[in-house]
């Protein structure tokens, strides 16, 4: 008990004289009873003589009291400020004031504890805060820069700013800077939070910390355990039949037994494939082998170890790791038309796989040199015998630096090679021994098995154990009934890779320099034997291919070399010589952060040369670098590396988990806030207000809005759709017509008319959710007057029609809208309705262009001028002057009163006349094209839709409907009709005026239609 | 603890169920609108109560009626001209030919609509003085339909028919409207006939003395009645416990009380003392008590008062003497 209180210390430890205070506070609580519950009770009246006989429940509920005194003891501790464990960050020196130098490894080793060790270091800071003492934050993966004193605030954002890097850091190169902040700050401590890891083998960090010792006069604490659950990956090897990945654990740590699973992954991050391995105790290295086939393999692009969350884990494959370059050159030239007698068809079904196959089309020593160009890593000569002299010296300089040159033998070889071939060659310098082949090589070679031979065809030996071909195996069916024959000397067992069943070498192979020179005895093509046609084949130049190297190796000994050639090939080259001789940079693509993610290159990273290899460093942190194609990956650890834990013997070393300093202020107001409000919330429940008072149904409502508030605040979601309604991407053309339009009209029997302007563009550009509310649904549109009745009555009688129509029709058309011809897009609506009044300025000039082009893009607009009772022959009302006024600029086409034969009057309902809420009235339509002489047809039409329909009628006084569904207004019949029958021919009017918007002069062509079943029938 | 929620209900609120106590008090005649607002309701709803109890108001009992009643054997000594021949005929003995007893009785009929009749709980159906115009107006209208003359006490009007329950209602909403909400909690001190039916529909949460005082005022001057105490189901079993501030309706008296399941042991004490006290005083006079809880429906009490209402007079010399031979 006492060791646990140990920990605790107080600021102001005076304060907790106030604690005796608290069986005082518990008195006064105790009679101070919560408000009581106020109840209305009638027989209070007759009953109040009553006298309550105990009061014990008023007082205070115990669990209130003590909830009252919890309260009042966090408060008095809070103010006494208590620390926990107040001494430990601060004896790094003896002293807490001494200016602290917070040294923190931010390398890819510490990703792994990375919030402890964030932990750790504001703990120091906060603890060296607190006395007062400057700090300064030296990370050991950032690139090294002085260091001035700061407050531990500052300190604390920088840490929380801080994250590891995808490199080992580089703690000398920040030895100065550190060094020289301690001069400035005598009596400075330094505290550093290692990751404890370096490479084996290069033991600078030891040198560091006695660097630090020196440098602080001794007062340097080392905090850092051994990371003995951090692996680490260091090379992956693209074997013969899997990645093997390589991983490792620091030496000298603490090991206990470890497994897990590595994995592959391709450039998207979609996984390939995973291989278990496992770690026994004091183990530091074992390999996981991903099993995969071989184009899997090229895919992969990235290995990690699964639920390792630092870069060290992770090791990133680049071409070098992938397939190789394979150039084909054959002697022989090729007919197309027959591709199986091709000598290089069976080499390249066998690599394709697994091999990017290059086979120029051009003369052989021309194809050797663009493929020297390319780069490839594998130039297999299949049958080729001679080659130009200077090509010949390119290839084997290519040779020399690297390249795997693989030759088939052939009838060309056979002849070049032998005893007399060089000579015929016409070559005096050349060598008798041919420098490309791996052997020398005797004559014409043997047939065996041929028809007028004794001998049968000879089969393939088993391949040598110790040899490349190790392992496969080699069919007895194979056959070789030719081949060409090796000197035998003393070199040929060594150099023999296959031989047949007797003994003569059917492959062999040379290393020259760097390269290898590999020969088939037998052709490429099936001619001389059935080993191209076996699976064998297959592997055995895949084994060969694996064993190329990298390809960008080879540029620089072909550049060199190019220069020495002559000719046109070695002239170009000559010329592309200086550029590949100079590695080009290639920038940083995609960069790994500490815990192993992706993240964009940070401004310290720098490019990489091509030949770049090396471990990832501050300019250089590991990642893919250059193009996707021909990039670079720079890993954190090379292959072949070794983890040593570094040995803190002889320095203070302490755990990360050492105990610091932790104030308890801030924790207990926290707790002395929750009880407050729980005392309030009781207070509440008890005295019943919550329930009772209105004041508490306020609240509640007032808590709700406030809570909806914040969750609003918090959720965009709804203010971000409101805002992209505005976004450009919803911009419609301008040709663009609702649906329910037909497409705009041919051109109409009328004078050509001057081409109106465009309608105003901010109508177009700032479509509004009331335009997309539009567009989602067809709806019939009134235009607003301004005289409320008559808007009232438009739009009821709009809701009156639009019933009509969803009862009668297929058309439902939604709520009409009111719209203002000036302002709102008009292209949204198939009808318009326009009462007009008398009296109203007329319509702006954009409302009449936006009229225009409306009635000119299909749209029917209804002027209605309502005034049938009123008109008299000879005489102009008021709507019809207004009317005129309107229309007087207005481009319309010439009207005629609506004939009966007009497709107005078929297009649902059979129609003589149009009558609204009078039927007198005269009804305008866009006048018909003459009718042909003898032409007798039932309903004519325009070619679309008449762009007007003037009436006098009052339709929609007609239609209008009140909320419960029945008629508005009375109508005025002329004694033919009921006011029924009236109503009812109104609202006719309307579908037929609808549906003629909708459908154009369908109705007018279906009378072709008895004429057009006629003529389909014959 | 049984969580019971009692609102405060005034009088204009037992009218207009919405209303809250806390509103400030309205107008009187504020109130009156809203009870003549309210009263179409509670006629209806007394409609239904007089449909369902109708047909159990019959006399059964010979009188001076015209209905036929029964023919009883004729006693000697008796005129003979009540001797009905035909049936005596038929059988060569004597019947005398009995008529229904069917002198219309008048009821006075008073219901308490002061401030604390307007207290319902969350327990209960409808307020005690909704619950109280339904019950009185209900009975008023089966006992017309039965042929009886009813009218409010100390109206001074009577009627009956079909009518005479929706002339008691406006006689209720006149009543209301002159006096406002300020009604008396005492039944008024009128003359009435001898022989009438007096019908109090109250909560009674007056004191014993009072209330006495003014019964014997009645039952002197001959009237039979029937007491109907309308309590709302808190006021029965006070269900409440912890710290309360008990306050009457109108404000006038507030006791603070520190643990209320305490107290309500006393209350139901004193309670059941009042209640003892009431059924003293009703019986002193031969009126009968019927305790009605606003969570049954009207109908129930209406039910009992009628069947208690067409029960053979017990005249106080009757009560007294049964009085005294039992003692």
């Amino acid at each position: 008990m006492i060791g646990w209180f140990a920990g605790l210390s107080f600021a102001a430890p005076l304060t907790l004289l106030a604690l005796a205070a608290l069986p005082a506070i518990w008195l006064l609580l105790r009679v101070t009873p919560p408000a009581p519950r106020h109840l209305v009770f009638p027989p209070l009246k007759l009953f109040a003589h009553l006298q309550p006989r105990r009061e014990t429940p008023a007082r205070t509920p115990w669990w209130l009291t003590a909830l009252r005194l919890l309260l009042a003891a966090c408060v008095i501790l809070a103010v006494a400020g208590p620390v926990w464990n107040p001494r430990a960050g601060d004896d790094a020196a003896g002293q807490a004031s001494a200016p602290l130098a917070l040294v923190i490894d931010s390398g890819a080793a510490s990703a792994h504890d990375w919030a402890r060790r964030i932990d750790l270091a504001s703990r120091l800071a906060q603890a060296a805060g607190r006395a007062g003492a400057p700090i300064a934050l030296f990370a050991t993966a950032e690139a090294p820069t002085p260091q001035a004193p700061e407050t531990a605030a500052a300190i604390s954002r920088r840490l929380g700013a801080l994250a590891p890097q995808a490199f080992a850091p580089d703690r000398l190169a920040w030895r100065d800077h550190i060094r020289a902040w301690l001069q400035a700050h005598p009596g400075a401590r330094v505290a550093w939070i290692s990751d404890g890891v370096e490479l084996a083998g290069k033991p600078a960090s030891r040198q560091f910390a006695s660097d630090l010792t020196d440098a602080s006069g001794g007062r340097l604490i080392i905090y850092g355990d051994a990371p003995a659950a951090a692996l680490a990956l260091a090379g992956v090897v693209n074997g013969a039949d899997g990645l093997e990945a390589r991983i490792i654990r620091p030496a000298g740590a603490a090991l206990g037994p470890a497994q897990g699973v590595a994995r592959a992954l391709d450039m998207r991050g979609l996984p390939l494939g995973e291989g278990a391995f496992s770690l026994a105790s004091g183990e530091v290295e074992t390999q996981a082998r991903i099993n995969l086939p071989i184009e899997m393999r090229n895919r992969a692009a990235r290995i990690d170890i699964v639920g390792q969350q630092t870069a060290q884990a992770v090791t990133l494959l680049d071409r070098r790791n992938q397939r190789r370059r394979v150039g084909l050159v054959t002697g022989v030239t090729a007919d197309l038309a027959q591709p199986l007698l091709s000598p290089t068809w069976y080499v390249d079904r066998a690599l394709a796989p697994t091999a990017e196959i290059r086979e120029p089309r051009m003369g052989a020593s021309a194809a050797i040199g663009a493929l020297i160009d390319e780069q490839a890593s594998v130039i297999i000569l299949a049958d080729v015998g001679g080659l130009e002299p200077a090509m010949r010296q390119r290839l084997e300089a290519w040779v020399r630096a690297g390249g795997v040159l693989v030759r088939f033998a052939g009838p060309r070889l056979a002849a070049a090679a032998g005893p007399d071939g060089g000579s015929a060659a016409g070559d005096g310098a050349h060598d008798p021994r041919d420098r490309l082949l791996p052997v020398r090589l005797r004559g014409d070679g043997r047939s065996l098995g041929g028809a007028l031979s004794w001998e049968t065809p000879k089969t393939l030996a088993p391949f040598n154990r110790e040899g490349p071909f190790a392992g496969i195996d080699a069919p007895a069916e194979i056959t070789v009934r030719r081949q060409l024959l090796a000197e035998p000397d003393g070199d040929l067992p060594g150099r023999t890779w296959a031989s047949l069943a007797d003994g003569t070498p059917v492959v062999t192979a040379r290393r020259d320099g760097e390269g290898l020179l590999v020969l088939f005895h037998v052709t490429a093509d099936p001619s001389w034997s059935s080993l191209p046609m076996s699976g064998a084949f297959v592997q055995m130049l895949q084994r060969i291919v694996a064993m190329a190297p990298d390809t960008t190796t080879l540029e620089r000994p072909a550049g060199e070399n190019a220069g020495q050639n002559a000719g046109q090939n070695a002239e170009e080259a000559g010329e592309d010589a200086p550029a590949l001789a100079r590695p080009a940079a290639l920038p940083p693509r995609r960069i790994l952060d500490g815990f192993g993610l992706w993240r964009d290159p940070p401004a310290t990273a720098r490019g990489v040369a091509a030949d770049f290899a090396g471990r990832a460093s501050l300019a250089h942190p590991a990642g893919f670098y250059g193009p996707v194609a021909a990039g670079r990956a720079v890993n954190v650890l090379e292959t072949g590396d070794a983890l040593a834990a570094i040995d803190f013997s002889g320095f203070e070393a302490r755990s990360l988990s050492a105990r610091t300093a932790r104030e308890l202020r801030d924790p207990l107001l926290l707790l002395a806030l929750g009880l407050f409000l729980a005392d309030c919330l009781a207070t509440l429940l008890l005295g019943g207000g919550l329930w009772r008072r209105r004041l508490g149904k306020t609240a509640a409502l007032t808590a709700l809005a406030l809570a909806a508030g914040l969750w609003t605040a918090a959720s965009p979601g709804p203010a971000r759709a409101q805002g992209m309604l505005n976004t450009p991407q919803y911009q419609l053309p301008d040709s663009w017509r609702p649906p329910g339009q037909p497409p705009a009209p041919t051109p109409r029997a009328r004078p050509p008319a001057p081409k109106p302007p465009s309608p105003p563009r901010t109508a177009v550009n700032g479509f509004t959710a009331r335009d997309l509310d539009a567009a989602m649904e067809t709806r019939l549109a009134y235009v607003i007057t301004g005289d409320a009745q008559v808007d009232a009555v438009s739009r009821a009688g709009l809701i009156g029609l639009g019933e009509a129509l969803a009862q009668r029709t297929s058309f439902e058309p939604a709520e009409p809208a009111g719209v203002n011809p000036s302002t709102d897009e008009l292209a949204f609506y198939p009808v318009l309705y326009w009462p007009v009044v008398a009296g109203r300025p007329a319509p702006d000039a954009a409302a009449l262009r936006k009229l225009d082009s409306y009635m000119k893009g299909g749209g029917l607009v209804i002027f209605d001028t309502r005034d049938a009772m009123t008109a008299r022959p000879g005489v102009t009302t008021p709507e019809g002057a207004q009317l005129q006024r309107m229309l007087r600029t207005l481009d319309l086409p010439a009207l005629e009163p609506a004939p009966q034969d007009h497709v107005l009057g078929k297009a649902f309902y059979l129609l003589d006349n149009f009558p609204g809420r009078y039927s007198r009235g005269q009804t305008w339509v866009e006048a018909l094209p003459r009718r042909a002489n003898g032409e007798r047809v039932p309903a004519r039409g325009g070619d679309g839709v008449t762009p007007v329909i003037i009436t006098s009628n009052d339709w929609a006084a007609a239609w209008a409907v009140d909320a419960s569904g029945l008629p508005m207004l009375p109508l005025t019949t002329d004694g033919h009709d009921s006011e029924e029958r009236q109503r009812e021919l109104a609202l006719r009017v309307g579908v037929n005026v609808v549906i003629h918007a909708l459908t154009g002069n369908y109705k007018a062509d279906q009378v072709h239609l008895p004429a057009l079943l006629r003529r389909l029938g014959q | 603890m049984a969580r019971v929620r009692a609102q405060a209900v005034s009088v204009a609120g037992v009218l207009a169920p919405g209303a809250r106590g806390d509103v400030a008090a309205p107008g009187a005649v504020e109130r009156a609108r809203d009870l003549a607002g309210r009263l179409p309701r509670i006629v209806l709803e007394a409609r239904r109560v007089a449909a369902s109890v109708a047909g159990v108001h019959g006399r059964r009992r010979a009188g001076v009626g015209e209905n036929f009643w029964q023919f009883r054997p004729y006693v000697p000594g008796e005129s003979a001209a009540r001797i009905d021949w035909r049936r005596s005929g038929r059988d060569g003995r004597l019947h005398v030919r009995q008529r229904e007893w069917e002198a219309a009785q008048t009821v006075w009929l008073w219901v308490n609509l002061s401030s604390s009749m307007g207290f319902r709980s969350s327990l209960a159906m409808d307020s005690k003085a909704g619950r109280a115009l339904t019950l009185g107006l209900g009975l008023a209208g089966a006992l017309a339909e039965a042929g009886e003359r009813v009218g409010l006490l100390g109206a001074g009007q009577t009627s009956g028919g079909s009518t005479a329950l929706e002339r008691l209602a406006g006689a209720c909403a006149l009543q209301l409207r002159e006096t406002g909400a300020d009604q008396p909690d005492l039944p008024p001190e009128v003359a009435v006939a001898r022989a009438a039916a007096i019908v109090l529909v109250s909560d009674f949460l007056n004191p014993p003395q009072m209330l006495a005082a003014r019964i014997r005022a009645l039952a002197h001057q001959g009237a039979r009645g029937h007491l109907a105490l309308i309590a709302d189901p808190v006021e029965e079993t006070f269900p409440f416990s912890g710290q309360v501030m008990l306050e009457t309706m109108d404000g006038a008296a507030r006791l603070r009380i520190g643990d209320a399941s305490g107290w309500g042991e006393g209350y139901r004490a004193a309670l059941a003392r009042h209640r003892a006290e009431l059924a003293e005083i009703a019986a002193r006079w031969g009126w009968s008590l019927t305790l009605h809880r606003t969570d049954r429906p009207a109908s129930e009490a209406a039910l009992r008062l009628l069947s208690l209402m067409g029960a053979p007079v017990t005249s106080r010399a009757d009560d007294l003497r049964a009085r005294g031979s039992g003692a």
